[in-house]
């Protein structure tokens, strides 16, 4: 991403999370339970997987003959993740859209809305994931793997970002680019290791998954706290070219549209 | 093509005349896309897949400290363009702004409130996006609650605010704290007659302060009453730019040009009928005009003026003992004006004839006008003749008849030689 960008982001951090948690507090307003909601719904999931799945059937994935990963546990991982990232996602590429008309009436720099949303999103997915780690982490006896989640969570709040941004982006240029993520977002738990372990699926598809800028990071998350094991180094890599291509791409566009990207809105 | 801002210099260290604005070749075009396709494509691959329309053109100016430059030009002429530049809102396609100090813009007053919150709330959110820092925000808020004058509905949710009670916190809020370029969008009509003329005296205190105004408005009066510099903006390419009396009498050149051109079509719209711009009035009670009458009116439609004396008197009702200021204007039977006089123009003040009411004579001695039908029309303002209380426009029409071989308007004084 162009330095510009990046400097007016670090110029606007504080106003950046001034706005995430506005953005948060605006979606709750009128609700008694005001922000609990944002949390009770995705710890809702998570206790309806380990009721139903560890609990109620005691379901195992994995190694057959039983001896898997209870089924509840290992979907926790991987579905937090991804709710995290749909979330982020879906409101990253709303953002810009939603900020057009305080975007026409303030001078305010178009990066910090994606970063607003993104932000929005990591105060409620953040914490809870933290928590769900240090449990997980805490039946393995405390492993120094764990540490690990820490950058992948960072790669994953980084790539939400730019993808988000480049999204905004897309769609103030083209409103269908929502109807298409939206769908991509809704089939693209099946197509990445969050319900099944990357080893059930048919070794000649497997390269399909990879295509999904989450499978890594999941990957990356269930080997953490699932094997308390170092995630292997494709789990660096492909997030890293991931931000890397769409920074890259983010340039692009904003080289040929930054002018007008505000009358778009 | 740029937009960029710079700290100001120490009071002590300012040369009086220094530029706090400085606009260069500044242009705006807007790229019209058939189908938001191409947009897309626009984006991605080289090639031009757009239609252009520049709403600004080569526009340059500079504003130095403390003057007061008025926008003025038809509907589409890229005012609010070249405001919107000016304030960072919008990107320029060629060109350079150069800004120095903090330039506060009131465009859309309260557009950002989010109904649900609080007045206090949204106050404090809305003061950062304007780039307060949170200690200004904490020693502001008392003075901007005071100003706006919500007192305890302060803390209700903006939904159950009337839309005046809105732009008196947004306009409290965007003025709390003095800028060095105050931009201004027609702004001037704001909530009710008392609160109209506390914004008025803010914005005059701000330039008397040496506050850079640009001040935008389709009222002539006011930017002839505030402004020293004018500039024309016709297209969006620049006019005529200088001072305020030149530039104005070129526009009004340019309207009624525009006026002759319609006066063919059998009803002249709504917008024409105001073009001869008498000053926008306000809603409310604070004053009124209560009489407007001609001396020696005879019988017939219109009436004949049976006297070679104009004389008109306007009685009007000023509450709060505020001494008010009076205009006559003078216009042609259809609308071409032949005068307008104002006793703030000429020195004089309205004589007090009761409480709270006050009473103008204006006398034309010795009415120099052919023949012809004419309109009288009054206007009430406040002390400093910023604020129009009422107006009661094109109200006494007359007959005026003056036996001469020649034809015209004036009689204009003359000598033969």
């Amino acid at each position: 991403m162009h330095t510009r960008e990046l400097a007016a982001l670090w110029r606007g951090r504080s106003l950046a999370w001034l706005l995430a948690r506005r953005d948060l507090a605006t979606r709750h307003a009128a609700a008694a339970g005001g922000i609990a909601w944002a949390y009770i719904q995705p710890m809702l999931v998570v206790a309806a997987y380990y009721l139903l799945f560890d609990v109620v059937f005691s379901m195992r994935v994995g190694d057959a003959g039983g001896r898997g990963k209870p089924a509840g546990q290992f979907l926790i991982v991987g579905a937090l993740a991804w709710m995290a990232f749909s979330d982020a996602l879906s409101r990253g590429m709303n953002s810009l859209l939603e900020a057009g008309s305080l975007l026409q009436k303030n001078a305010l720099p178009a990066v910090l809305f994606p970063a607003r949303a993104v932000l929005a999103s990591g105060i409620v997915y953040l914490p809870l994931f933290v928590v769900v780690a240090c449990i997980y982490a805490g039946t393995h006896g405390l492993p120094v793997a764990v540490t690990a989640v820490v950058p992948l969570l960072l790669m994953q709040l980084v790539l939400s970002f730019i993808l988000g941004y480049l999204l905004a982006i897309l769609a103030a240029a083209l409103r269908d680019t929502v109807q298409i993520v939206t769908f991509f977002l809704s089939v693209g738990i099946f197509l990445s290791p969050v319900l099944f372990p990357l080893s059930m699926f048919p070794e000649a598809w497997r390269w399909v998954l990879w295509l999904n800028p989450m499978t890594p990071l999941v990957v990356g998350y269930q080997a953490i706290l699932l094997d308390a094991q170092w995630p292997p180094l494709l789990c660096w890599v492909v997030p890293l070219a991931w931000i890397g291509a769409a920074a890259a791409m983010v340039d692009l566009v904003l080289a040929r549209c930054s002018e007008q990207l505000v009358d778009w809105l | 093509m740029n937009v960029t801002d710079r700290a100001p210099s120490p009071p002590d260290t300012v040369a009086p005349a220094s530029a706090v604005l400085a606009v260069r070749g500044l242009g705006k075009e807007y790229r019209l896309y058939d189908t938001p396709r191409q947009r897309l494509k626009a984006l991605f691959a080289s090639g031009t897949h757009h239609r252009s329309h520049w709403a600004l053109s080569d526009v340059s100016f500079e504003l130095h400290r403390g003057q007061c430059m008025g926008l003025i030009g038809d509907n589409g002429a890229g005012k609010s363009s070249l405001l919107k530049l000016i304030a960072g809102t919008m990107q320029p396609t060629t060109g350079q702004v150069q800004r120095i100090g903090r330039v506060t813009a009131i465009l859309e007053l309260g557009a950002g409130f989010h109904p649900d919150f609080s007045g206090r709330d949204n106050l404090r959110f809305s003061a950062h996006l304007t780039g307060l820092d949170p200690e200004e925000i904490a020693r502001l808020e008392p003075e901007i609650i005071e100003f706006s004058e919500l007192g305890a509905a302060i803390d209700r949710p903006v939904k159950t605010y009337s839309s005046g009670m809105v732009v008196r916190l947004a306009f409290a809020l965007v003025t709390a704290k003095q800028p060095d370029v105050l931009i201004i969008d027609e702004a001037l009509a704001v909530g009710d007659q008392h609160f109209q003329k506390k914004c008025v005296e803010r914005i005059t205190a701000f330039r008397q302060n040496g506050c850079t105004i640009l001040f935008c408005s389709h009222s002539q009066y006011h930017v002839r009453q505030l402004c020293d510099v004018a500039l024309w903006l016709d297209a969006g390419r620049m006019r005529a730019h200088g001072s305020t009396d030149s530039v104005l009498a070129a526009y009004e050149a340019h309207v009624r040009a525009q006026d002759a051109a319609s006066a063919s079509a059998p009803s002249p719209g709504p917008e024409q009928a105001v073009a001869a711009s008498p000053p926008p009035v306000l809603a409310g009670q604070r004053g009124r005009i209560t009489r407007l009458a001609i001396d020696h009116l005879g019988p017939g439609t219109p009436p004949l003026l049976e006297s070679r004396d104009l004389v008109v008197t306007v009685e009007a009702i000023v509450e709060g003992g505020e001494t008010p200021h009076i205009a006559v204007m003078l216009e042609q039977s259809h609308g071409v004006g032949v005068t307008s006089v104002a006793t703030h123009a000429d020195g004089a003040r309205p004589q007090a004839v009761g409480p709270d009411l006050w009473r103008s004579v204006c006398t034309f001695p010795d009415l120099p006008l052919h023949s012809g039908e004419y309109v009288v029309s009054a206007y009430l303002f406040d002390s400093k003749a910023l604020v129009v209380y009422d107006q009661w426009y094109q109200h006494q029409h007359f007959r005026f008849h003056f036996p001469t071989l020649t034809p015209g308007l004036v009689r204009l004084p003359h000598h033969w030689s």
